[in-house]
């Protein structure tokens, strides 16, 4: 352990920039799985609220486009073992001086799953305003959602970015401005365990629509897997870019070190005491580097989270599992890229130390 | 342990530069190969030292060939000790790390340090001692083993005269104690030392003289 320690300060230059390069590539992985795996896990939570089971239009590749005839919701409300139905529409669109703002247009049942700070929920041609959008637009009496005027009727506080940065209106106001009916049903159930036959029974009463758990729907969702692998794609080129930063690095470490490695050899000592001596080296960069660019991470969510310009939208997390998985990356990065040049180095003929000689 | 060279020739690409070498090197002496720059001293000494193999001919090391020794680095570290033209002492570790670093049995590091003259300065690093305390610690780092034979290539060449005198009284010390040591050098003092001189000239022994 010392004596990995010494060697890296006493390189100490080369010992930073293997450092930093890992710090980047380690903070990067951290960043667009935190931000991704954000946007997924708030827009599921949400569709999570109240909903055991969500009706969307059948063969929509995105919510925003579904349309469903809200006036279903009573046929489906009868069916038993279903205790709640709730309908949304999901829009976007321009408030005030915000370009784009969630608008969520909700069956009056629903609003029991805001949590109020002040007013009340919101009449026809009024809107409950999320506390964040709330103090971004400094405490209006009224908003302009596209070309309509809203009256603010309260504020609901909601741990959910999406909503917490949103515009919540009845459903009826919400149809009006996006020209449909309802986006999507979430229903609840009096018992999970029949969730299967209640999917087959509301598929036969709404032949145009899809019925599917939550849980699966979310599993399935087509823009969730391509947030998921445009940041996988984007994680793995961070992971490649830190490989080839230690190789390089390793590279001109083993070439400075050549007379450290080949009078090693000519001592005896094995090519693997070599390759470990390097190995633990880099392990040792690769721990700190995971610590800081955590640290950093979290700092970068924590600005991210609370800058205005992304209205709470982008709200990342960094959860356990996600910090388990980049250590091994981590790890396995410093392995990978340091193996090659300490391959090199145990090789290291001593015949080059008396080559050197001369005379 | 008994080196025998036979019928040894190498070549460098084209160049014949050992021209056909019988040579026998007895366990525990002070041989000396001495001769011209060029004359083919460290080629003879490193194929005798297994680290390099010649293009013609073998070497036994106590009737074992190079293939029968097993592995390479075991061997060396219990049977061979090296000192180069410089020191190879790693930078960022102290003198007494740098020999604990070849050491199979860490006790006998500082009584050899003592006998060495360089006990106090165990805990400096190589850039905080003299030229020739430098080379005591790498003799330090060859002996540390009790190998049977050190081999050194120009273990003077970057000392002035009064430590080449030394380094080479050492060798004598260690060698009546019973260490064998083949020792390559252009200075001809070596032979003042050594119980066996090897004159080399061309890329073939010109003379052995055992005294
Ligand atoms: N690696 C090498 N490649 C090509 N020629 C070499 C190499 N090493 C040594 N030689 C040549 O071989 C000859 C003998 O070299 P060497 O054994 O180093 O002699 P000495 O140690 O007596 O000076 C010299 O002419 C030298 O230039
Ligand atoms: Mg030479």
């Amino acid at each position: 352990m010392i004596t990995p320690l010494k060697a890296l300060r006493k390189n100490r230059f080369k010992t930073a920039l293997i450092f930093m390069s890992m710090t980047v590539s380690i903070a990067a992985i951290f960043l667009i799985s935190a931000i991704s795996g954000g946007v997924v896990s708030m827009y599921s939570a949400m569709l999570k609220t109240d909903g055991d089971i969500i009706v969307t239009q059948k063969g929509i590749a995105d919510t925003f486009f579904s349309d469903i005839n809200r006036s279903q919701m009573g046929s489906i409300a009868k069916i038993e073992g279903v205790k709640e139905v709730s309908a949304l529409i999901l829009g976007a669109a321009p408030v005030e001086s915000l370009p784009i703002v969630g608008i969520y247009g909700v069956s009056e049942n629903r609003f029991k799953s805001y949590t109020l700070t002040q007013g009340l929920s919101p009449k026809m041609g009024e809107v409950m305003l999320g506390s964040k959008i709330y103090e971004t637009l400094k405490h209006p009496k009224s908003i302009f959602i596209s070309k309509k005027k809203f009256g603010v009727s309260g504020v609901f506080k909601s741990k959910i970015g999406f909503e917490d940065g949103g515009v919540v209106i009845n459903l009826e106001d919400g149809g009006v401005l996006f020209h449909k009916s309802a986006s999507i049903f979430l229903i609840t159930l009096s018992d999970l365990g029949k969730s299967d036959s209640l999917i087959k029974k509301i598929n036969t009463l709404l032949p145009e629509g899809e019925a599917k758990t939550t849980d699966s729907f979310i599993d399935s969702y087509n823009q969730f897997k391509i947030i998921k692998t445009s940041s996988d794609v984007i994680g793995a080129m961070a992971f490649l870019m830190g490989i080839l930063g230690i190789v390089s690095m390793m590279s001109m470490v083993v070439n400075d070190r050549k007379g450290e490695f080949g009078i090693m050899r000519s001592i005896g000592l094995s090519s693997r005491t070599i390759i470990v001596k390097l190995l633990s080296e880099t392990l040792i960069i690769a721990v700190l580097a995971f610590a800081v660019a955590w640290g950093v991470s979290e700092g970068v969510l924590e600005l991210i989270e609370h800058a205005d310009k992304f209205q709470g939208y982008i709200n990342g997390e960094i959860p356990f599992s996600l910090l388990c998985n980049v250590f091994v990356v981590s790890v396995t990065m410093a392995l990978l890229g340091t193996l090659l040049p300490a391959i090199y180095a145990a090789r290291i003929d001593p015949m080059s130390l008396i080559q050197r000689g001369g005379a | 342990m008994n080196i025998i060279g036979s019928a040894l020739e190498h070549y460098y690409g084209q160049e014949h530069i050992l021209r056909g070498i019988d040579i026998e090197i007895k366990a525990g002496s002070f041989t000396a190969i001495i001769g011209e720059s060029g004359s083919g001293k460290t080629t003879l000494l490193s194929i005798l030292s297994t680290l390099l193999n010649p293009t013609i001919g073998s070497v036994q090391f106590d009737g074992k060939t190079i293939s029968e020794l097993g592995n390479i680095d075991t061997f060396r570290r219990h049977n061979i000790g090296f000192v180069f033209q410089f020191h190879y002492l790693i930078s960022y570790l102290t003198l007494r790390e740098n020999v604990a670093l070849a050491a199979l049995d860490e006790n006998l590091i500082n009584p050899l340090l003592a006998e060495l003259g360089i006990d106090s300065l165990a805990k400096r690093y190589s850039d905080e001692v003299s030229g020739g305390e430098r080379q005591r610690a790498a003799i330090a780092r060859a002996l540390i083993n009790r190998p049977k034979v050190v081999f050194a290539d120009e273990p003077t060449g970057n000392l002035d005269s009064k430590n080449a005198l030394g380094v080479y009284e050492l060798f004598k010390r260690f060698s009546a104690e019973g260490t064998g040591f083949v020792v390559a050098s252009h200075d001809k003092k070596l032979a003042e030392y050594a119980d066996t001189i090897i004159e080399m000239e061309d890329g073939i022994v010109k003379s052995i003289y055992q005294r």
